[in-house]
């Protein structure tokens, strides 16, 4: 089975998105197959970070010749990034034709809660019926973004959920729903995680990670700034 | 009153999308309003590398320097916002979205709690009113209600709700009264 993966993060190969891909993709590629012959096909993948916008129309030949289509991104601003956008504009010729791949996407927030990647879910199961693509999922996991700073006990179990999601992709060509829900078992935090972040917001240490990279860059004094307050720009002319 | 229309057009051959936010400013000017309308596909905005910089480095404006500063400039200094765009595979443009992805600096990175959700804090005191002008060639019914649920998201998460959605099909005039009576 040939997986061709689209990377949507704009931080490229420095993203949290390529850390649960490569996850991903390791335990998709243990799995192999039988050819026609009886020969043993292993998995492959073909992989491109669309943060090289440049690199579009390449991007789009890919997705043209595609078997499948997993497109992973970071939840920004309650949407899909800029770049990923221009992606799926760059699509647009391909609506109606016969062929198209199947299509599976991988949303992951900073936010905790799933319920904040739900409606942009919606856009994605659309864009594959608008595509004539078979939809295979949306994968959606909150709480991503601080996976590069956490110690190996903490994003253990993340990171072989997002193993064991791969390599039964691998087997079936579809998401398991158990290993789906397991990554995002509520949509939103219990009342009580809510109530014990809002006594500990005082103290600083929900902000922790935040207030680290601030003083790291000289600009914990100046975390609260405005500078845009009252000004009025110039505009250029257009 | 203030107003900045972000205009999402990324096609200069749409002119009728352009016509129509002229004529919508020339109404408000009018009006008394003040308006700024921006042509965003003739502004440099880069795209957000999701660097944070905004946040932890610079606070409260990206550190690379385009065009987005002046779009934030005018944005938090407005009483409203009109996003405009042409619908493009069911959703708003990719130039109105890169330019809405450069918005952040104007949010705090710190957390608090919206609706039993997490929601960034705000950054300033006052925010503006929203609004989104579409036009709908090519999109159904559907598409516009999954655009409407996303920018009333967007909406909560700047700290203000989506006050009204309006439609290019409509006369000019329907979106000069949607704006009278915010």
């Amino acid at each position: 089975m040939k997986l061709t993966i689209f990377n949507g993060s704009p931080r490229g190969k420095g993203s949290n998105t390529k850390i649960l891909l490569d996850h991903f993709t390791r335990g998709f590629t243990e799995i192999a197959h039988t050819g026609e012959n009886g020969e043993t096909i292993p998995n492959k993948i073909d992989l491109a970070y669309l943060a090289k916008v440049r690199d579009m129309e390449e991007y789009v030949e890919m997705f043209r010749e595609a078997e499948r289509v997993l497109l992973a991104f970071p939840l920004y601003t309650d949407a899909m990034p800029g770049i990923v956008k221009h992606f799926i504009e760059s699509l647009e010729p391909l609506c109606g034709m016969k062929n198209n791949p199947e299509i599976g996407f991988i949303v992951q927030s900073g936010f905790p809660e799933p319920a904040h990647s739900r409606y942009v879910e919606k856009y994605l199961e659309k864009l594959a019926a608008r595509l004539h693509c078979k939809y295979l999922g949306t994968v959606v996991k909150g709480g991503v973004e601080g996976i590069q700073v956490q110690p190996p006990g903490m994003t253990k179990k993340l990171f072989d959920s997002f193993y064991r999601l791969g390599l039964e992709f691998g087997k079936t060509g579809a998401f398991d729903d158990g290993i789906l829900r397991s990554l995002a078992p509520r949509e939103r935090l219990s009342g009580f995680v809510r109530f014990v972040l809002t006594i500990l917001s005082p103290t600083g240490l929900p902000n922790f990670y935040w207030n680290r990279q601030l003083k790291k860059n000289n600009a914990f004094d100046k975390r609260f700034a405005r500078p845009y307050q009252g000004k009025v720009a110039e505009v250029p002319k257009v | 009153m203030k107003i900045t229309i972000l205009n999402g057009n990324p096609d200069g051959r749409n002119t009728d999308f352009d016509l129509f936010i002229e004529k919508l400013s020339i109404f408000l000017d009018k009006e008394q309003k003040k308006v700024r309308h921006l042509k965003l596909r003739g502004m440099d905005i880069k795209y957000c590398n999701g660097c944070w910089g905004c946040w932890v480095k610079t606070p409260g404006e990206c550190q690379f320097p385009d065009d987005s500063k002046t779009v934030c400039e005018e944005v938090i200094n407005s009483d409203l916002v009109l996003f405009a765009s042409p619908m493009i595979m069911g959703f708003t443009s990719a130039l109105l979205k890169k330019t809405m992805d450069k918005l952040i600096p104007l949010l705090h990175p710190y957390i608090e709690f919206v609706r039993k959700e997490c929601h960034h804090r705000k950054r300033y005191d006052k925010y503006p009113k929203i609004g989104l002008l579409l036009d709908k060639t090519g999109a159904d019914e559907e598409d516009v209600a999954i655009t409407v649920s996303i920018f009333e998201r967007f909406a909560l998460n700047f700290k203000n709700r989506l006050n009204f959605v309006e439609y290019t099909t409509h006369p000019v005039q329907e979106v000069m009264n949607e704006i009278n009576n915010l």
